[in-house]
């Protein structure tokens, strides 16, 4: 009798641990993070990151392991590391093609130092091009969206366009300020998870994809 | 030694008296949310102010009861029966009257609120500002709310279709408040002005509200709606003066001049149903 009780019970504390172990391992199932570095020019610190049609296949951080190659993504990483009170500066390589914005709205840029954003592009010649811009032209030709909601940034990323010569990217940088140290959500608001319904599952769902935080420190 | 009978009743009753009106006492002391930011949400407050008075001494009796019962008929030394009970045709009727009652009293109240709640023009004993102000009888102030992956904006059709962050409302204003999604189900609740809607693409649900006091308010969203939906907050929703309301949607008119907005609609369809497919 004694003995059925110890088998028991010891099965349980063996599912119980099994059980708890999975949920552990899929609650702490983070991104690694990349921490922001001291901006070669000017006060700040910089990120560096690139949006990409299938992060299996990006120009220059693919993750061939990735369980979903054919996702889109931010690349290398969603989990941001930055100073508080700081100016931090974004640049993003963005190879992607446009989607298009469901709501326009966010076609123009908000809560970024100067109100602009740099953007290097390709005309619908094919020709590169180069300017400060606080919106983008046509929201239809929107790929992603920087957006941190809670700190009040929006930033339109704009498509590459169709006549841009192969393994093109527009290249996007802006900057805003960090205030108190804080973990805050950063998305992507064009329904970009194509194939899901709506365009806004998959990537756009899974945390390490079109979404992350921005670990202020 | 046990009291006899006759005594318990009223016992019970002076205990279960003196318990009730500390206990109305005690719960009118309770700040009942949503608080007093609109009409609808002060009259929502009263409401739950007056189940709970009205719940207090059933909530007292029934416990009084049972604890009195357990310690004055706990069994004694010596196992005996009590004595038949055949039931008691006037406690029946006492207590399916009193309920009926006070249900069909709760029932009416109900139902007159959630009424008088839905009707935007009904704006008797506010004064109003003297300078035609926005929202005042008989001309609803009209706000979208749009939900979408994961943010609310709110669009003012009745000045161009302009578009914002935050909700702010003038206070003193009938606001008929247009609820709708780009994408998939959300809810829009906006707490202390005791609001809460469900935000459906392709549907335009209105909730209506009539602003009373200056401040500000959080906006969540109601409806599990995806990763981000825990972040789909705002705690920068604000009731603000006339005059403030006129400079402020002034200034989002000069900004948002060259934004790209689509035409107004009153609802929105997701499109394309599927991306890339």
């Amino acid at each position: 009798m004694g003995a059925r009780l110890v088998v028991v019970l010891l099965a349980t504390a063996a599912l119980a641990a099994l059980v708890a172990g999975f949920v552990i391992g899929f609650a702490l199932r983070f991104p690694e993070p990349l921490a922001a570095t001291p901006a070669q020019a000017g006060p700040g610190f910089s990120v560096q990151l690139e949006t990409v049609a299938a992060v299996g296949t990006a120009i220059e951080n693919p993750r061939p392991d990735d369980p979903h190659p054919t996702w889109v993504g931010y690349l290398p990483t969603t989990t941001l590391t930055v100073p508080a009170n700081s100016l931090i500066t974004i640049t993003i390589h963005q190879e992607d093609t446009p989607s298009g914005l469901r709501n326009p709205y966010w076609a123009t840029a908000r809560g970024i130092e100067g109100g602009t954003f740099h953007m290097t592009y390709f005309d619908d010649k094919g020709n590169p091009q180069e300017g400060d811009f606080s919106a983008i032209t046509d929201p239809a030709n929107a790929a992603h969206t920087f957006a941190i909601p809670d700190l009040g940034v929006f930033v339109p990323l704009e498509g590459v366009n169709a006549n841009a010569p192969p393994n093109s990217m527009n290249v996007i940088s802006f900057s805003f300020r960090t205030g108190a140290p804080g973990v805050f959500h950063w998305q992507c608001f064009v329904p970009c998870g194509s194939g899901t319904i709506y365009g806004n599952g998959g990537p756009m769902q899974t945390l390490g994809y079109m979404g992350g935080f921005l670990v202020v420190q | 030694m046990r009291s006899p009978n006759r005594t318990h009743a009223p016992r019970l009753l002076v205990a279960w008296a003196v318990l009730s009106v500390i206990g109305i006492v005690a719960v009118m002391q309770i700040q009942f949310p949503p608080g007093d930011q609109s009409r609808q949400a002060a009259d929502q407050s009263s409401l739950l102010s007056l189940m709970a008075v009205l719940s207090t001494p059933v909530f007292v009796g029934v416990v009084l009861f049972l604890i009195y019962a357990a310690l004055a008929f706990r069994r004694g030394k010596v196992l005996e029966d009590g004595p038949p009970s055949y039931g008691n045709i006037r406690v029946q009727v006492a207590w399916i009257a009193i309920t009926a009652v006070v249900v069909f009293f709760l029932a009416g109240i109900g139902i007159t609120q959630l009424a008088s709640a839905s009707s935007s023009t009904d704006f008797s004993g506010t004064q109003l500002g003297t300078s035609s102000p926005v929202g005042g009888a008989g001309q609803a102030l009209q706000v979208q709310v749009i939900g979408q992956q994961w943010y609310f904006t709110y669009r003012y059709p009745d000045f161009g279709g302009v578009e914002s962050l935050h909700l702010v409302l003038p206070v003193d204003a009938n606001v008929e408040i247009h609820v709708t999604s780009t994408d998939i189900l959300h809810s829009f609740w906006a707490y202390q002005l005791g609001v809460k809607a469900d935000a459906n693409p392709g549907v335009d649900n209105i909730a209506y509200v009539t602003t009373t006091h200056t401040g500000s308010f959080t906006v969540r969203c109601a409806e599990l709606c995806g990763i981000w939906h825990g972040n789909m907050s705002d705690t920068s929703g604000k009731v603000v003066s006339q005059s403030d309301f006129a400079t402020w949607v002034a200034q989002l008119q000069k900004d948002e001049k060259d934004t790209p907005v689509p035409p107004y609609a009153p609802a929105y369809f997701p499109s394309p149903r599927v991306k890339g497919s």
